[in-house]
């Protein structure tokens, strides 16, 4: 199986908190992965030592046969990895139109990928001159993951996505998911576990700063202990 | 930008408010009126080239750089020295021209406050980033530094610009009062600069990056850019246009050592006003504080209370960090 | 019982009172060693403040001053974690509170003394209440914006009063005979010597209390002292009422050793001082503030008659003091943020706890 991200037995601080207290994901390459959890387990955590925003005090964090620990987050994204954080952080005084531009790592990636956004998100083209923050929920975060489409990015790191989200909103947002995941590979951390099981291939379960749990998303479909167990919901 | 109607309603209370003061307490006299006008227009453009800078550091790395007000007052002693005979720099025999001389010492002037800007972010704050606390002491301290070094270099007797060149002395003539030529070359200097910067926050690939930054600069690095050396970019041009306000208002205040603190606390006064990290509300809140400045100025001519226009910016401070901390164009964070 | 607890006392203290009862003979020490009376010379009825032991009383005299300022600072900024800019105001306040009721008032001296200081000690109490109540719900660095403002704007109004004589100031000529530094310099001596100590064991005592921890609590992280019930507010504007007190009898101290009233002891130099002192001696230490003031000052009188040859330059050192402080105190932030005292403990500690290689 060849790994296109391999995290392991990572511990992070913050401040004098231990909040990953050895976490091991491996992300094959082309998968959907999810990391499963409590809220307060270490997902997100997880995700920001691998960007380098949480560095890790311990283990090793190696993308594409490249290691990442020490790097600061600006060189591990110029690699080739995009991130997607909680709660929508999308510039809300930039223009819908800005908070793209400043994602460009080249000149013309967003021309490039323009008709891939619009595609994948045809609001945004409609809200292209508003600002970030007159957007509703679901479009500030539909910018959110266009912005990390706008560089040719092999790995994608997404927080959360469906968080406070209508239905019909995070079934687009699923789709739109599914699409991109043809050009790259995903690492997506998810709460809302009907949503996580009919969009990822693997999971890896994050709890109180473990990783107890790891396969493919089918087995774990069938193991309802498993789930009653780390996650809480039947 | 989402600007709350009641701040525009409160602004144009306010200056309205102070302009008709100052009309009535003149009894309609046009020229005395002018004046003011015009020297609030200047004090509030000097302001904003101490509070620009303050503002956008304070928004983007979230330091309070407490040595901008120093960089101002070094601006003024560089300029100062290139200008006149004698000091460190005496050019006079190279540049005979006073009226060449002066674009010189201003040049001088923010050279000196970047290298000086340059040298306190990348080499002592950067090291600081995780100790806020000791951040904002750090730049106190550097204050102090450099006050004690412009002390020893220039001793502490203050200086007043006696070098006469042409901007300086010319004057034109409006409701039959005259008005220094110097003083309108400084407001349209100021205006050019608060829409020069504008331009560059709105239309450049850097300005939109400050922008994003002020917002989430840890954001703005996740999607692989260099964050800190933006944070050098500006911080060095904050401390450089400060420098220069020095400069352009030596021909004015002179250099002295007192000029640090009472800038600084005009800049911070603004910043507040106008809303920390936001700046449009720096460029309005200058013109505010500048103006409510030579309002009191005006106003305290002839009574017992003419300690008002050094005390007006701390009373305006602390009227804003009172009513509204947030300031006019805050964003509540 | 009792005597356990007084050997216990003792045994913990010894270095301390071994310092204060040094500190106690200091004047008749150093009078014995060079021959010079601690009372001064006397002319006539009058002492004439001449001589080696009543110099060092002086130097000493403002060695407790700053030391009490630097202390009370360092309750705010080192225990409270609350930073301010304009601790010279209580110093300042203080100062002429004490010097208006002196000469300004026609209570007789004995009264007008005793007055002044209840009612500084009062006002300047009453002050850091109020501004900590307006001010201190802000983030921490309006909070120290405001104190710059409002410190700035009381020195600039008392440059200009023309009541208190604008920026000459007035001088203090209406003292009871006793503590008058000018004529009794021994008796002064040891009243400052006796506040200095009296501050120090409040902080220690204050500190070593519940009071004290949630102070701590507050500085290391306030949110979570607030979850876990505290009133953080009311905890920062004792500490900040109790800091002005102090600076307000640091400032008192001042007026009646230099017997004058003048904005200067309004300037930012007293506010700079204490917080400069207090980092290189240590934050949040009892013993820091004292060390760095004992240090710097010591040194500064030390130095001051020394000068630095760089070739054909000539440099005083007071000319350049200013910048030798800031250079240091620069240097402690980004090398030894623990200064001096919190350094040691933890080079003692770690010698300490180092086992031999295994």
């Amino acid at each position: 199986m060849n790994n296109i991200l391999e995290v392991r037995d990572i511990h992070t601080f913050i401040g004098q908190f231990h909040i990953l207290e050895g976490v091991t994901v491996a992300v094959p390459q082309g998968s959907i992965t999810v990391l499963l959890g409590r809220n307060g387990a270490g997902k997100t955590t997880t995700l920001k030592s691998i960007m380098g925003m949480t560095p890790p005090t311990r283990g090793s964090i190696v993308f594409e046969g490249q290691s990442l620990v020490g790097k600061r987050p600006y060189s591990i994204a110029q690699m080739g990895i995009g991130y997607v954080p909680e709660h929508r952080a999308i510039f809300k005084e930039l223009s819908v139109a800005e908070n793209l531009q400043i994602a460009e790592r080249h000149k013309g990636d967003l021309a490039r990928k323009a008709d891939l956004i619009f595609e994948l998100f045809p609001d945004l083209k409609r809200l292209y001159h508003l600002p970030g923050g007159s957007l509703s929920g679901g479009q500030q975060q539909m910018l959110a993951i266009a912005r990390a489409l706008v560089p040719d990015n092999r790995l994608l790191l997404i927080d959360e996505p469906s968080e406070g989200l209508a239905p019909v909103i995070i079934e687009h947002l699923m789709s739109a998911i599914r699409k991109l995941a043809e050009q790259a590979t995903v690492l997506l951390v998810e709460q809302n576990f009907r949503m996580a099981s009919r969009l990822a291939d693997r999971y890896v379960i994050i709890d109180e700063g473990h990783s107890p749990a790891s396969g493919l998303m089918a087995d774990l479909r069938q193991d309802n202990e498993q789930i009653q167990r780390y996650l809480g919901v039947a | 930008m989402a600007v709350r109607r009641s701040s525009i309603v409160a602004i144009i209370v306010v200056i309205v408010g102070l302009l008709a003061f100052n009309l009535l307490k003149s009894g309609g006299n046009l020229g005395n009126f002018g004046i003011t006008v015009l020297s609030g227009l200047f004090q509030g453009m000097l302001l904003f080239l101490v509070a620009s800078g303050l503002s956008i550091i304070f928004g983007l790395m979230d330091i309070l750089n407490l040595a901008q007000g120093t960089y101002f007052m070094l601006g003024a002693y560089v300029a100062y020295d290139v200008q006149h005979a004698g000091g460190v720099v005496d050019l006079t025999s190279v540049v005979p021209d006073p009226n060449l001389r002066f674009p010189i010492a201003v040049a001088a002037a923010i050279v000196v406050g970047a290298a000086l800007g340059v040298v306190l972010e990348r080499g002592l704050l950067r090291r600081l980033y995780s100790r806020p606390i000791f951040q904002l002491v750090l730049t106190f301290g550097v204050s102090l530094v450099i006050i004690e070094l412009i002390k020893f270099i220039w001793s502490t007797t203050p200086y007043s610009w006696t070098e006469v060149f042409g901007l300086r002395t010319q004057t034109f003539e409006l409701f039959g009062q005259g008005f220094s030529v110097y003083r309108l070359f400084i407001i349209g200097m100021g205006f050019l600069l608060i829409i020069g910067i504008a331009l560059l926050l709105r239309r450049t690939r850097t300005g939109i990056i400050i922008r994003a930054g002020v917002e989430d600069s840890a954001m703005v690095e996740a999607l692989g850019i260099n964050v800190r050396s933006v944070f050098t970019l500006v911080f060095t041009l904050g401390c450089a246009i400060a420098a220069l306000g020095g400069a352009v208002a030596a021909p004015f205040l002179g250099a002295s050592s007192s000029l640090g603190n009472a800038f600084l606390l005009q800049g911070i006064a603004v910043v507040v006003l106008g809303g920390m990290g936001s700046y449009e509300g720096t460029a309005v809140g200058s013109i505010m504080v500048g103006l409510a400045i030579a309002v009191a100025q005006d106003a305290a001519i002839g009574t017992s209370f003419s300690v008002l226009p050094s005390i007006t910016p701390m009373l305006v401070l602390i009227l804003i960090l009172l009513l509204r901390p947030s300031g006019l164009f805050g964003n509540t964070r | 019982m009792m005597a356990s607890k007084l050997t216990r006392t003792l045994r913990d203290n010894w270095l301390l009172i071994l310092i204060f009862i040094g500190l106690l003979v200091f004047p008749h020490a150093v009078g014995w060693l060079t021959g010079s009376s601690p009372m001064g010379v006397p002319r006539g009825d009058r002492m004439i403040m001449r001589g080696e032991s009543v110099r060092w009383q002086a130097v000493l005299i403002e060695l407790f001053i700053l030391s009490i300022l630097a202390m009370s600072y360092n309750l705010m900024f080192g225990f409270t974690g609350v930073v301010s800019f304009g601790h010279a105001l209580f110093f300042g306040v203080g100062g002429y509170v004490l010097g208006l009721a002196l000469e300004y008032t026609q209570m007789e001296t004995g009264t007008a003394l005793v007055m002044g200081i209840l009612g500084g000690v009062a006002i300047c109490g009453i002050l850091g209440l109020l501004i900590g109540l307006v001010s201190l719900r802000l983030r921490g660095v309006y909070f120290a914006i405001f104190t710059l403002a409002i410190a700035e704007m009381f020195f600039i109004y008392f440059g200009r009063l023309s009541l208190t004589r604008a920026e000459d100031g007035f001088s203090i000529t209406d003292l009871p005979q006793w503590i008058d530094p000018a004529q009794n310099r021994l008796n002064y001596y040891y009243v400052a010597l006796i506040l200095f100590v009296l501050t120090f064991l409040f902080i220690r005592r204050l500190m070593n209390s519940p009071t004290g921890a949630v102070f701590k609590a507050v500085r290391e992280n306030e949110d979570r002292a607030q979850s876990i019930g505290y009133n953080t507010l009311n905890y920062k504007l004792l500490a900040i009422t109790l800091a002005g007190m102090m600076a307000a009898v640091a400032g008192m101290l001042q007026i009646i050793l230099n017997k004058k009233v003048g904005p200067e002891i309004l300037g930012i130099t007293y506010t700079v001082d204490p917080l400069v002192m207090t980092i290189i001696g240590g934050i949040g230490t009892f013993t820091g503030p004292i060390i760095g003031t004992t240090g710097l000052h010591l040194l500064e009188t030390v130095l001051r008659e020394a000068t630095i040859t760089l070739g054909p330059i000539v440099i005083r050192v007071t000319d350049i003091w200013g910048v030798l402080l800031g250079g240091i105190f620069i240097l402690v932030v980004m090398v030894f943020p623990q200064g001096v005292v919190g350094t040691w403990a933890r080079w003692t500690a770690r010698s300490a706890k180092s086992e031999p290689p295994a």
